[in-house]
């Protein structure tokens, strides 16, 4: 299989946007196309979850390229709910590796601030599977669920989850373009309102609007696309053995691993989906980044903090940067390629070389591990 | 009696899912109908304070693993001293599945139940305590 590369990376300010969607997209696309020194791609993916219903507007791939000044160029659209823009990084990168396409420009985004939030739940929660909707079940309420039983296996405790969040505002507050510019402190986590017991309103992602964009091509660029995995798992809770691990996270990691040639022990910098701050517990030991029940210690100690040992989202993670949904996982990969060009000022990760960026599709339903790798 | 779930058995893999489904969600051959019983185990709860519209806040959510190995999901009574592990009855009021919290006397009936003798009592409790706490008060008028 041909090399290939991450050409250019960009983003656009993620929180409460005025803007419409196709502009946030065009301007997180553009300043990608630049940074590739690119004027036209081959072709684009596009990644939104459900803009039919956020914004009113289907046949999306065509309206997002007619409003980007790019109706000639061959674009489709790419959904596995909240991971499609870690799908549509997969699709890109597929054709440039299939020798299909030179270049392709890849960019998600999603627009929800706009509606309240209990619309905005309703329309995340038809990714959960329409029987246990039907019982009330929300994402905070299966994330809740999952929180319980591994408070309940001893796997982590509240200090260790709070702290999760503690982290990822305090990387937030170095990321001009994150949600949250503020950091909290672990008893205002602790005291925070209760959304699904034991979950917190501080434990969960905000709200946001955002974009995010790269160039995948077949032209040698300083960052390495080292492997992509992809996992999947039943859409239904009650189907699963295990809450407290994804085993989509599992297969992803896996496949990623063995596409690069390399395992955890490498990776010296990660995004990881933090949509509730157990997750990010959950994912470490899924990725095998920390040795299976250690997640919490190895958190609470900071050594996933900026300056310990394997930061982890270092961009403020879904928690503090925001969770534009299709956005998100391109947004993990705009970071990841920041921290290895040496550009993530003010939280660059001195000497990162490997880098994962990990997006969790629905309730861990369709996720995917993408592993990249500085040539510098 | 207690009450029958309806479910589904893959005849590869013997996987048991509740409510029943065509197929079995790992294997592509269509599943064989089955029953079980509504008595399991709390696998985890939740109170979601601000439930979904046509919900009423709070709302008790719970994984069951019932008896027979399906994981069923249903509302609860009521959550107080509620462990995981513990052991509930489950049953339908107006087509909906809720969740009860078995004592030390329900679950020395079961165990009679179990071991061939009449349990009709349990389910009779089950019934009434679920009853006379949800009727009507955790779901909206619809």
């Amino acid at each position: 299989m041909p090399d290939v590369f991450v050409a250019g990376a960009g983003m656009t300010r993620v929180g409460r946007r005025s803007e419409p969607l196709p502009e946030l997209m065009a301007d997180a696309a553009h300043a990608a196309l630049a940074e590739a020194g690119l004027d036209v791609p081959d072709a684009i993916v596009v990644a939104t979850m459900n803009p039919e219903e956020f914004i009113g507007d289907g046949n999306f791939a065509s309206n997002v390229a007619t409003q980007m000044g790019f109706a000639d160029v061959p674009t489709l659209r790419v959904e596995t709910a909240t991971s499609s823009g870690a799908a549509a990084f997969y699709t890109g990168f597929a054709q440039v590796a299939a020798g299909l396409r030179h270049t392709v420009l890849v960019v998600g985004g999603e627009k929800m601030t706009h509606l309240t939030t209990p619309k905005v739940s309703e329309l995340i929660g038809r990714s959960i599977d329409p029987y246990e909707r039907a019982y009330g079940a929300t994402m905070p309420a299966l994330a809740g669920l999952v929180t319980r039983a591994l408070m309940t296996r001893g796997a982590a405790n509240a200090r260790e989850i709070a702290q999760v969040a503690v982290k990822n505002h305090a990387n937030a507050a170095r990321n001009p373009l994150a949600h949250f510019q503020d950091a909290v402190t672990l008893e205002q986590v602790l005291e925070s309102r209760m959304v699904a017991d034991p979950l917190r309103l501080l434990h969960c992602c905000p709200i946001s609007d955002g974009a995010a964009a790269v160039v995948v091509s077949a032209e040698p660029a300083h960052v390495r696309v080292a492997g992509i995995g992809h996992g999947t798992d039943t859409l239904a809770m009650r189907h699963r053995r295990e809450l407290t691990s994804f085993g989509a996270t599992r297969m992803a990691a896996r496949e990623a691993y063995g596409m690069a040639r390399f395992g955890p022990e490498r990776i010296d910098v990660a995004e990881v989906h933090d949509a509730f701050a157990p997750f990010e517990l959950i994912s470490l030991e899924d990725l095998g980044l920390v040795p299976p029940g250690k997640a919490g210690r190895a958190t609470l100690d900071g050594e996933t903090a900026l300056d310990g040992r394997l930061p982890i989202n270092p961009s403020g993670g879904l928690k503090a940067r925001g969770h534009p949904l299709a956005a998100t996982g391109l947004a993990q990969i705009v970071e990841c390629v920041w921290q290895l060009t040496g550009r993530a000022h003010g939280r660059q990760v001195a000497g990162a070389r490997r880098a994962l960026a990990h997006s969790i599709g629905g309730l861990a339903t369709n996720n995917w591990v993408t592993l990249l790798e500085s040539r510098g | 009696m207690l009450e029958t779930i309806a479910a589904s058995r893959c005849p590869r893999c013997q996987m048991v899912v509740a409510p029943p489904a065509s197929y079995c969600p790992h294997h592509p051959v269509l599943m064989t109908p089955d029953s079980l019983p509504g008595i399991g185990e709390i696998v985890s709860f939740t109170t979601l304070h601000t439930p979904p519209a046509g919900f009423k806040s709070p709302l008790h959510l719970a994984i069951v693993e019932l008896d027979g190995g399906a994981r069923f999901v249903c509302h609860g009574s009521d959550v107080k001293g509620l462990k995981v592990g513990a052991a509930v009855a489950i049953e339908a009021i107006d087509n909906i599945y809720y969740f009860s919290n078995l004592g030390t006397l329900d679950r020395a009936r079961l165990f009679w139940r179990r071991a061939g003798r009449a349990g009709d009592r349990v389910n009779a409790i089950a019934r009434s305590l679920a009853k006379r706490m949800w009727k009507g008060k955790h779901r909206a008028a619809s």
